[in-house]
């Protein structure tokens, strides 16, 4: 169980590397969608109890996992998705004018 | 309060059927965009003037457990800012953008319903929802030029954003996990027996988020360039309302969720001030070297925004008086001058320093307008903006923040050097014959509206304080707060 | 001088990220320490009452549709906008095509799963309420038959069966419509997007017809999100 909570810190850790060095445009829209999944697997994390079902209730259950952190999964994943959505978008039109993912190139072509 | 919920609905409604229109029914846009800002701000007032006492909205009717909406008097500021500068908003884009216009006003009611949300909900997950609304809605207002300057600033406006608001999901779940609930009411209740070390974390998590979205220095460097090549009337809905939403945000969490007793407990107040004092030095030096009106217009929002951190964090109710009334004067102002530039650029695409040149003698009132707005930015009697600050030094004499109220003075004669030049620059003759079409009334008189507030709240201040003053009410202590929202 | 000045930027930003890892290490190892299971009387009102108080069996949907609605507006909103950005960033006319082409027995198989697909989709959408599901997921899969269509044939043909007008159309109702459905809500008397307590009889819980209005919010959900992630797939694939 513990060991969930330390690979959402390598996850996290893992994305926000990926944002602040990485040169490549995509690498750094992965690196956002890294820390992103990584965010959702805490959520679930923080709905889980030892030995719960998903709370759909159509039988008799002793224990139900928490629903509320999975709604918040949910909407975060379909918040996330957009985003990354406009992101690409957006790496693919500069892609297109220069030619290049690089951000240093681009900031030398911009001048 | 049934109001208070059409602030979020009516601009989500307006965007959708706009969409619709912008595929069958062209010929209705006109109507329904400015039909829709006109009710928008019947409904608006309707809600500020019932903001005192607050008043609590239950979605769905499920009190604490669902999601609750609450009008009080500091989200009345932010739905006044809102009622000052959409109509203009709206007159001025109408004339402004010359061509496709449909996606542009879709996003414009999105951002603005974004930004209402925020100001108006309880919930702590639902302010993540709805600020990240405002903020991909402001990124599509930015790109709106697709140029490559416009698509860059963007991209790295979007970046940073995103990981502003990733920090505050974090902590926002950790929030979940350690007390249950989402609630802003039930969280400080819940948060009395949490060990200090464990909320002064969650703390910095969330002030860091808010930073990077509010754009305090280091953390600054998406704002100029998000603004440089954008539609110049976003860039008044820009600084004048979705930076002021994140201020909004943080205020709103610090002082509810953690309670003012524990920010001067853990010192976050002092970093506050400190950090705002920093902010603004370096921001006026980086203004000055601009020669881009738009960037320098930027960082002179980042240093106003460092002001009114500086009012917020005093921690005294006239230090929230006082940051709160600024939150107000800077969306007027930069309003001003952004619209001004917007005339210029629009009738001789003049967006650099050089290119205003000799402009003084050409759009005398204009410039008049111009040259009102930059003095009252800087501070100068007797316009709004010296009220305010005003205000701000002294109640950071007040509560013995003495270096602040030092750094402030010295800060406005920095900002007088740099709005000088540009002062001077206009008002230096041309020889050159200029192309000039000219600007027609529906872009004039928004500004002239919003530059003749300046002197109106500069001369007769008691308008928007009656609104202010009962703001520290329900923000310094955050019993009263607790006690409506849990009781109503 | 130059080459020793990046390798220290690079320690710099790793050390920076371990700090900061070590910074959550401590806080979640704190965290976790602490008692925190005695208040979640949230969700444990949720679990007990819930499937009484909305009808719905599937505790999600009834969190999602229900209890917290007002977040699921503000996400069918995040989704409108962003199929809005694709669409007007990227050129309406301008299109290509792969490079490679499928062979027959890809196309043939294509359009044996493409029933199947939609049926799946709109059993998701409508059983939402009462088994896993709901209207995000089945959206998803309707909105991968306009995407198997765009894959195997071309954008011209899989904009030929349904148009992009269409599409934003259908999304716009969407997101329309679940306003609408909340403002029933107002006019009986109730609170804005209410439910139970506006009189929509909950139902028996377990039966199709039951929980009120989750399974149309849930339709309007499923029509907004397919037709959403189709328009943002296409116009990614329309970008060269």
């Amino acid at each position: 169980m513990e060991i969930a909570y330390v690979a959402v810190i390598i996850l996290f850790c893992l994305g926000i590397y990926t944002i602040i060095t990485k040169k490549n445009l995509i690498k750094i829209v992965f690196g956002v969608t890294i820390v992103e999944s990584s965010l959702i697997l805490l959520l679930m994390l923080v709905g889980y109890k030892p030995d719960g079902t998903a709370p759909i209730l159509d039988k008799e259950y002793e224990i139900v996992v928490d629903p509320i952190p999975q709604a918040l999964a949910l909407t975060t994943v379909v918040i996330g998705g957009s985003v990354t959505a406009v992101m690409l978008v957006m790496v693919i039109k500069i892609h297109r004018r220069y030619r290049t993912l690089n951000i240093d190139e681009i900031r030398k072509l911009r001048g | 309060m049934e109001a208070a919920v059409w602030v979020i609905i009516l601009p989500l409604l307006t965007a959708f059927f706009l969409g619709i229109s912008k595929l069958y029914f062209k010929r209705i846009f006109f109507y329904l965009v400015t039909g829709s800002a006109i009710i928008y701000l019947y409904i608006l007032i309707i809600v500020i003037t019932h903001s005192y006492p607050p008043k609590v909205y239950s979605i769905g009717d499920w009190g604490l457990l669902g999601i609750n909406v609450m009008v009080d008097p500091f989200s009345g500021l932010f739905l006044l800012m809102i009622a000052i500068l959409f109509l203009p908003f709206i007159i001025f884009s109408m004339k402004y953008n010359k061509f496709l216009k449909h996606d542009y006003f879709i996003f414009a009611y999105l951002m603005v319903a974004g930004i209402s949300g925020m100001v108006l909900t309880t919930d702590l997950f639902n302010l993540y929802v709805f600020m990240e609304v405002s903020t991909l809605s402001s990124c599509a207002l930015s790109l709106y030029k697709k140029t490559d300057r416009g698509i860059e600033g963007t991209f790295k406006y979007l970046i940073m954003s995103t990981l502003g608001s990733f920090f505050i999901l974090l902590a926002t779940i950790l929030t979940y996990y350690l007390t249950g609930t989402l609630n802003m009411a039930e969280i400080p209740l819940a948060f009395e027996d949490i060990p200090f070390k464990i909320k002064s974390t969650m703390m910095t998590l969330f002030v860091f988020g808010y930073a990077i979205k509010i754009g305090l220095i280091p953390l600054h460097a998406w704002l100029p360039d998000a603004y440089e090549d954008s539609p110049i009337p976003y860039n008044v809905l820009s600084s004048g309302l979705v930076l002021k939403s994140a201020v909004y945000a943080l205020i709103r969490v610090l002082y509810i969720m953690f309670g003012i007793d524990f920010l001067d407990e853990s010192g976050m107040l002092t970093i506050g001030v400190f950090w705002g004092v920093i902010t603004f030095l370096i921001a006026h030096c980086l203004a000055f070297q601009q020669s881009n009106l738009n960037r320098l217009l930027a960082y002179s929002s980042i240093a106003q925004i460092a002001y009114i951190m500086i009012g917020l964090f005093v921690g005294t109710e006239a230090g929230l008086i006082a940051g709160s009334f600024h939150i107000l004067n800077h969306a007027i102002m930069k309003g001003t001058l952004f619209l001004v530039v917007g005339i210029f650029s629009y009738s001789l695409n003049a967006v650099e320093k050089k290119d205003i040149k000799g402009l003084g003698y050409k759009f005398p009132i204009l410039s008049f307008t111009f040259v009102v707005a930059s003095l009252a930015i800087v501070g100068l009697p007797p316009f709004n903006g010296f009220m305010s600050k005003w205000l701000i030094v002294e109640a950071a004499l007040e509560a013995g923040f003495v270096y602040a109220a030092f750094f402030i003075l010295v800060g406005t004669f920095l900002s007088l050097t740099y709005y000088l030049k540009v002062i001077v620059t206009l008002y230096t003759k041309n020889e050159e014959e200029l192309l000039i079409e000219e600007p027609s009334l529906s872009l004039k008189l928004p500004t002239f509206f919003l530059g003749s507030l300046c002197i109106v709240f500069g001369m007769v201040p008691s308008l928007p304080l009656n609104l202010i003053t009962k703001i520290p009410t329900f923000l310094l202590d955050n019993g009263d707060y607790i006690r409506i929202l849990l009781g109503g | 001088m130059s080459r020793l000045n990046e390798v220290f930027k690079k320690l710099y930003k790793i050390g920076l990220v371990v700090t900061f890892a070590y910074f959550l290490l401590f806080l979640f190892y704190d965290i976790h320490n602490l008692d925190n299971n005695r208040k979640r009387y949230l969700s444990a009102h949720y679990i007990s009452e819930g499937v009484q108080e909305t009808g719905a069996i599937n505790l999600v949907a009834s969190v999602l549709y229900d209890y917290r609605a007002f977040d699921t507006l503000g996400e069918a909103t995040m989704i409108l906008t962003a199929a809005t950005v694709l669409a007007f960033l990227v050129p309406i006319s301008k299109a290509t095509t792969f490079g490679t082409t499928f062979k027959s027995i890809v196309k043939q198989t294509v359009k044996l799963i493409l029933p199947y697909l939609a049926v799946l989709g709109t059993y998701l959408i409508l059983f939402g309420h009462v088994s896993p599901g709901g209207g995000f997921v089945g959206g998803v899969v309707l909105s991968i038959i306009a995407i198997l269509l765009t894959i195997t044939y071309s954008v011209e043909f899989s904009e030929y069966i349904v148009k992009p007008d269409q599409k934003k159309l259908v999304e716009d109702i969407g997101a329309i419509g679940f306003v609408l459905l909340g403002l029933l809500g107002v006019f009986t008397g109730s609170n804005f997007l209410a439910n139970g307590q506006a009189y929509f009889g909950t139902g028996n819980a377990g039966e199709v017809f039951s929980a009120g209005l989750i399974p149309f919010i849930n339709v309007m959900i499923g029509l907004k999100v397919g037709a959403g992630l189709a328009i943002i797939f296409n116009s990614l694939i329309k970008e060269k």
